[in-house]
């Protein structure tokens, strides 16, 4: 007899067991906060990027050679995650430019909800001046941000010259998700045994149509290249809006 | 690292659905990992198995993981092939005679590139 209602089948049987299919995706939360965010970005007005690489490739100051070339011409606003300090933040804003600080207290990613967050401090900072431009430094980590869209419109991944070419090869998720590779701190070529073509061969075996583009934010060498690609965002989105 | 705060969003999620389907308790969690979700698989379980336990409706709760082959294009010949990821012995085995270095089983290609499986989902729940 079962126990549970007393009824007299002899095998014990579930009460109301019910199966559901749910088919959903476990970020579909952060998907969600992510395509709002992006929304919010558009209805700002602006386009946001995604950097991603590990620490000390060189984001905050490629950020900053990018705001000191772009800053007269556009509007540019930045959300830094780290897991301490406002140290990047405090660099940025010395730039003249707005800044968040998002600091993470011990998780190895920014996620959509984070970035919510930050879009809303980023637009008092801004005081009501529109911005063209966001972006939004990721946790210095080659891995886990790979998983979370924080609704940016490109994601860019940096690789600089003395983390050597294998990265891409050892860190795939990561370099298949991005759409734009940066190879930075070009100038270091000399001294570092690293080659940009089997950095850039690796990257486009995961990803064919992954744009490459190599650079020095120090010497300023191909950075052209990289403004450009900027602009062209910027020149769609007017595009897009009319 | 970030498999913790991914199992924080499917207990989120499980209780829900729970609440929603008026159940007291959940039986069985069917989850899905992409070979490239970038999800750890013991992690993923021993961060689920440490938060279900703050929560009533999941504390009972099993969780099977279904872990599909891998599959990758190959560069060069351009054909698919579905490899699977050694256990972790036969990691350390491969290893050691040098050939854990993943290959085209057509042409013997290096050149392989993922293709799909970067799914992270909640596929099935038993609950009561």
């Amino acid at each position: 007899m079962c126990d549970t209602c007393g009824c007299q089948l002899h095998e014990h049987h579930h009460h109301d067991t019910k199966v559901v299919e749910v088919n959903r995706s476990l970020l579909e939360a952060n998907q969600k906060q992510a395509e709002s965010n992006r929304h919010h970005i558009e209805h700002m007005g602006a386009v946001a990027i995604n950097l991603i690489s590990s620490p000390g490739s060189g984001k905050t100051t490629l950020l900053e050679r990018t705001i000191d070339e772009l800053k007269a011409s556009c509007s540019i606003g930045v959300i830094e995650g780290d897991i301490e300090t406002e140290r990047d933040a405090d660099r940025i804003r010395a730039k003249g430019v707005p800044a968040v600080q998002l600091t993470t207290g011990g998780a190895c990613h920014l996620d959509a909800p984070m970035v919510h967050g930050g879009l809303h401090v980023l637009e008092h900072f801004a005081k009501g001046r529109p911005l063209d431009l966001i972006f939004i430094e990721n946790v210095g980590n080659l891995v886990c941000p790979a998983t979370f869209d924080l609704g940016e419109h490109r994601r860019v991944v940096l690789l600089s010259t003395p983390e050597g070419s294998d990265k891409p090869a050892k860190y795939p998720a990561t370099f298949k998700s991005a759409d734009l590779m940066l190879i930075t701190k070009v100038d270091l070529l000399p001294h570092f045994d690293f080659s940009v073509e089997e950095a850039a061969g690796q990257a486009r075996a995961l990803k064919p149509e992954l744009e490459i583009i190599t650079l020095s934010a120090t010497t300023g060498d191909g950075f052209a290249g990289w403004l450009a690609y900027l602009r062209g965002l910027l020149a769609q989105r007017t595009a897009h809006e009319h | 690292m970030h498999e913790l705060s991914l199992a924080q969003s499917l207990i989120e999620q499980i209780l829900a659905l729970a609440a929603e389907h008026r159940a007291r308790r959940v039986n069985r969690v069917v989850v899905t990992l992409g070979p490239f979700s970038g999800v750890v698989r013991d992690s993923f379980e021993f961060g689920f198995n440490i938060l279900k336990q703050e929560q009533e409706p999941v504390r009972e709760a099993v969780l099977e993981l279904e872990t599909p082959d891998p599959e990758y294009v190959c560069r060069d010949c351009d054909k698919v092939a579905v490899i699977p990821f050694p256990r972790q012995s036969e990691r350390l085995e491969l290893a050691r005679c040098g050939l854990a270095a993943k290959k085209c089983p057509w042409c013997g290609s290096n050149r392989l590139s993922p293709r799909g499986g970067t799914e992270l989902i909640l596929n099935q729940l038993e609950m009561e």
